[in-house]
């Protein structure tokens, strides 16, 4: 053993394994890839010539000042933009070599393969385990047994089967924020999407809360390929193997987190980093 | 070419962080000053300079724990990134070397007691010169550090070398001297470690040197840096060469 480690060691691998993680490269299986988007709302372009290979069962997270166009950035990749008239984008979303923005793309199928989380939780004015079923119904029919099956491995997936497993039945508003958020979380990987995007999911929520959705981000990105807008830098540090700057609808770099918050690139990455902008 | 930043938004982290920045400089102001006199005293044969240098070693070892308190506290209060991150982490390990530098200008200066005692040993020419040139690599490593210039850090970083060899010179010096006389033994043995500690400031005078390239730039220099301390196959040839 020791002498594999100290050859290992001689031909430049790390000490510790700390060197892998910063540098290893990012997985290279890509789930989804963007490749020259732009999108409009109405005439102002939001998104300019994007271009990010998203990786299979990693976490991507998307920092930027308000309004650089991250949140922009995950509303099309679920096709929320498609609500509202005005708003088009103009490229590719690749995902299994389909083009998700295309006019003939299912959007409830869309949808379920794509999840999303919120900034506040939203759990529906309903029991905690109907909060779950009804989304699941919408997709699959279910016996009652296999349904409860269901909620229980959605909500132990999001680690809050614990906590509710004895009031399954009761209104899920009697919930606190960070449980609630997480039941969000359960009703999104209930129809067993393959990728889950979260929109500063933690904004709202106390400290405690919060690392408990990170350490929930973790351990679900084994399963699910992850994408992360989080105003919080360090957030961002914590969960994400891959970063993305936004600024003023342009993607200014993409790296590995730990490059990015040690040695980012290019100046504007920099700057804002390290709170010198504006 | 210096690398210019604009503020932050929060002045009081750029007040923290230029406070730190100067405490750093003031330290090597004074890890400098402290080589100097070591070998002032040495050359002198100033007993009362040498305990001065040794006094105030303790001022040197109080100025590493405070930069490294306050660099602690900024990492934990500020939770610095980057460019500031690597700059606080560069602050700590600069100020270990410049404590470390001092022991060794404290080391010289006792040595410099001793040797004050004892016959004078030939010309103290070259140790002077290795002094100087010590002085100088540690100098412009600091102001690197201060004026975050990676140039200037590479330039010290492979300006080592000169000193290892004027350190051969004093190396084979030393022991022509011994095989001369047993009676210079003591004093000669002296004046190696004394050169030796010169030769170790030069190094941490790299290491910072190095420290800096890597706070400004985010890179490292490469492994191998130019050196030419051969006075460890001074007396016996290397094993491949035997």
């Amino acid at each position: 053993m020791s002498s594999t480690t100290d050859e290992q060691q001689a031909a430049g691998a790390s000490f510790g394994g700390v060197q892998a993680r910063s540098d290893a490269p990012i997985n290279t299986v890509s789930r989804i890839s963007v490749r020259n988007l732009d999108f409009f709302y109405g005439t102002s372009k939001a998104l300019k010539a994007i271009n990010l290979e998203v990786p299979d069962r990693q976490v991507t997270g998307m920092i930027g000042p308000s309004g650089c166009g991250k949140s922009t950035l995950l509303r099309v990749l679920n096709r929320m933009y498609s609500l509202y008239s005005g708003q088009r984008a103009e490229g590719e979303v690749l995902m299994d070599g389909r083009n998700m923005i295309g006019p003939d793309v299912d959007l409830n199928e869309l949808r379920a393969k794509i999840g999303m989380v919120f900034q506040k939780p939203t759990p529906f004015p309903m029991t905690i385990h109907e909060n779950i079923a009804f989304g699941v119904r919408l997709h699959e029919r279910l016996s009652k047994s296999q349904m409860d099956e269901r909620v229980e491995w959605a909500l132990s997936r999001a680690a809050i089967w614990g906590e509710v497993k004895d009031r399954l039945h009761t209104s899920a508003l009697g919930l606190s924020g960070g449980q609630q958020q997480r039941l969000c979380i359960a009703r999104t990987i209930a129809v067993r999407p393959e990728v889950i995007l979260f929109d500063e999911p933690t904004s709202a929520l106390d400290p405690i809360s919060t690392l408990k959705i990170e350490e929930l981000i973790d351990e679900l990105k084994r399963d699910f390929t992850i994408c992360i807008v989080t105003h919080n830098m360090q957030q961002a540090a914590r969960c994400a193997d891959q970063v993305a700057f936004f600024y003023l609808g342009e993607l200014v770099e993409v790296a590995p987190a730990a490059q990015m918050f040690t040695a980012p690139r290019e100046k504007r990455t920099q700057e804002y980093i390290t709170g010198r902008f504006g | 070419m210096p690398m210019e930043q604009p503020d932050h938004i929060v002045r009081s982290y750029d007040e923290q962080l230029r406070r730190l920045r100067d405490m750093v400089a003031r330290m090597g102001g004074l890890a400098e000053r402290q080589v100097h006199d070591s070998t002032q005293a040495l050359v002198r044969r100033d007993a009362a300079l040498a305990a001065e240098v040794v006094a105030r070693d303790a001022a040197l070892d109080q100025m590493e724990r405070e930069i490294e308190a306050f660099s602690v506290r900024l990492l934990a209060l500020r939770q610095p990134m980057a460019s500031d991150l690597r700059f606080i982490v560069a602050a700590m390990k600069v100020s270990h070397d410049l404590e470390r530098i001092g022991d060794y200008a404290r080391n010289g200066a006792k040595r410099g007691v001793v040797l004050a005692q004892q016959p004078p040993l030939g010309s103290l020419n070259g140790v002077q010169r290795m002094s100087l040139m010590v002085q100088e690599n540690l100098k412009l490593a600091i102001d690197a550090l201060v004026n975050d210039d990676a140039e200037a850090a590479s330039r010290v970083w492979a300006a080592d070398e000169p000193i290892d060899t004027v350190y051969n010179g004093i190396f084979r010096e030393m022991v022509t001297h011994m095989m001369e006389d047993p009676r210079n033994i003591t004093a000669a043995i002296h004046m190696m470690f004394i050169a030796k500690n010169l030769e170790r400031i030069g190094d941490h005078a790299t290491n910072i040197a190095e420290t800096v390239h890597y706070a400004v730039r985010g890179d490292s220099l490469p492994d191998e840096r130019p050196k030419a301390d051969v006075s460890a196959y001074a007396v016996v040839r290397p094993p491949e060469q035997a």
